[in-house]
């Protein structure tokens, strides 16, 4: 298990232990697990999935931001994140992480696609 | 002999002075609470950021391999001071004391041969620079809430930025008042360019030990952090600011009401010995009518 703990700058959004968080690297998707070597990377806007014996748990959008991993803790520094299981897919522009990203099309175009289609279901 | 009227009506303004003062301790006290938990709870993305900083700088041996806004400039000549204040008065010494600090720390850099611009936030500060001959660079003002709080942590960072890059300011530090608690606030300087290093603490030798992989380079991760921690920086400061503003406010609110009511005792001793002086004087009078007879 990994202690995985998801920050924004006004406050702690959660901290629990997981199996596996897969996060989108700004060099390509890796899985934080346990014993992983240390290890810094942005993130880019995409999807953040909760897995467990390789089915995801849980899934939330993050429109970017920072990943701290080192033996047993997972540290994410999100710029916004919003659980996916709360956009709806038909009118996810009404989603607040839709209205926060205005103005930065390539997060929209993602956020879009992540709603419509998410890499890991 | 004081006016038995002007006594009553004394008494009703200074009871209605106290009623006041004591809402107001009140607000503070619950806005307080907020603020302290806001101020709080950013703590932990400004730590990891600064870790995650300090680790990527420690990891960089050669520091010319460091952009200048992290390291500062070898010549620097102009400093920037922003200078956290409160928006409304009425909080004791909250913004005298800042201003007092700021004063000296201003001769300072300037008997080192720099000049010093300033970037005000909150009204008061805005209004007592304009006086000064100190050039302003820019205001800021109603942060009467936690989104215009971030909204304004922003705008400062992307003046700073660009007058860094335009080559306007060298040095960029905050002023604010540190909240210690309710009682006592701390006027505290954090220095953004050059970024501190005197925090050499136990987590931050840890951070220069362990080897970090990065992806993607250190250049380009540098490039995405600095914004962000001055963002981060600045944000944290006008919460702590804020926290603080409102501990300021109770307290001195709190002076005022118990002034107050010490008056009003005070007032209603004066009241109640004149109207019975008033009493005395009065039955001398019939008495000795009476007995003139």
């Amino acid at each position: 298990m990994i202690n995985l703990k998801v920050v924004s700058p006004q406050k702690v959004i959660f901290e629990k232990e997981v199996e596996m968080a897969v996060l989108p690297g700004a060099e390509g998707d890796f899985a934080a697990m346990p014993n992983h070597s240390p290890f810094i990377s942005s993130l880019r806007p995409g999807q953040m999935a909760i897995m467990s014996s390789n089915k995801v748990d849980e899934s939330f959008f993050v429109s970017g931001g920072l990943v701290m991993l080192k033996e047993k803790v997972c540290e994410v520094l999100v710029d916004q994140i919003e659980p996916l299981s709360e956009v709806n897919s038909s009118n996810y522009q009404q989603s607040k992480t839709y209205q926060e990203l205005e103005g930065n099309e390539t997060a929209l175009v993602t956020f879009e696609q992540v709603v419509n289609n998410p890499p890991y279901k | 002999m004081p006016n038995l009227k002007e006594l009553k009506n004394r008494i009703s303004s200074v009871k209605s002075t106290r009623k006041i003062t004591s809402a107001m301790k009140m607000v503070a006290a619950s806005k307080l609470r907020r603020a302290q938990e806001l101020a709080e709870s950013s703590r932990v993305y400004a730590d990891s950021l600064s870790f995650i900083l300090s680790s990527l700088a420690g990891n960089t041996k050669n520091s010319s391999d460091l952009p200048e806004i992290l390291t500062g400039r070898e010549n620097s000549k102009i400093s920037l001071l922003i200078i956290n204040s409160s928006d409304r008065g009425l909080c004791g010494g909250f913004n005298s004391n800042l201003f007092r600090n700021a004063k000296k720390w201003i001769s300072d850099q300037q008997g080192l041969g720099k000049s010093v611009k300033i970037m005000t936030v909150g009204k008061k500060a805005s209004s007592f620079y304009k006086k000064t001959d100190l050039d302003i660079v820019a205001s800021f003002e109603d942060l009467n809430s936690n989104d215009r709080q971030l909204q304004v942590s922003e705008e400062i960072k992307n003046k700073i930025m660009e007058l860094f890059e335009n080559n306007e300011i060298d040095e960029v530090s905050i002023l604010f008042n540190k909240f210690v608690s309710a009682i006592s606030q701390e006027p505290t300087y954090q220095p953004l360019i050059p970024l501190s290093n005197d925090e050499t603490s136990e987590e931050e030798s840890e951070a220069n030990n362990s080897v970090f992989e990065f992806e993607p380079d250190k250049n380009e991760l540098l490039e995405y952090l600095v914004p962000r921690n001055f963002l981060t920086q600045i944000y944290r400061s006008v919460l702590e600011s804020s926290a603080s503003e409102h501990a300021a406010r109770m307290t001195s609110m709190d002076n005022a009401t118990r002034n107050a009511g010490d008056m009003i005792d005070r007032l209603t001793l004066t009241y109640n010995r004149t109207r019975q002086a008033f009493i005395t004087k009065e039955l001398i009078e019939i008495i000795s009518g009476a007995e003139a007879v």
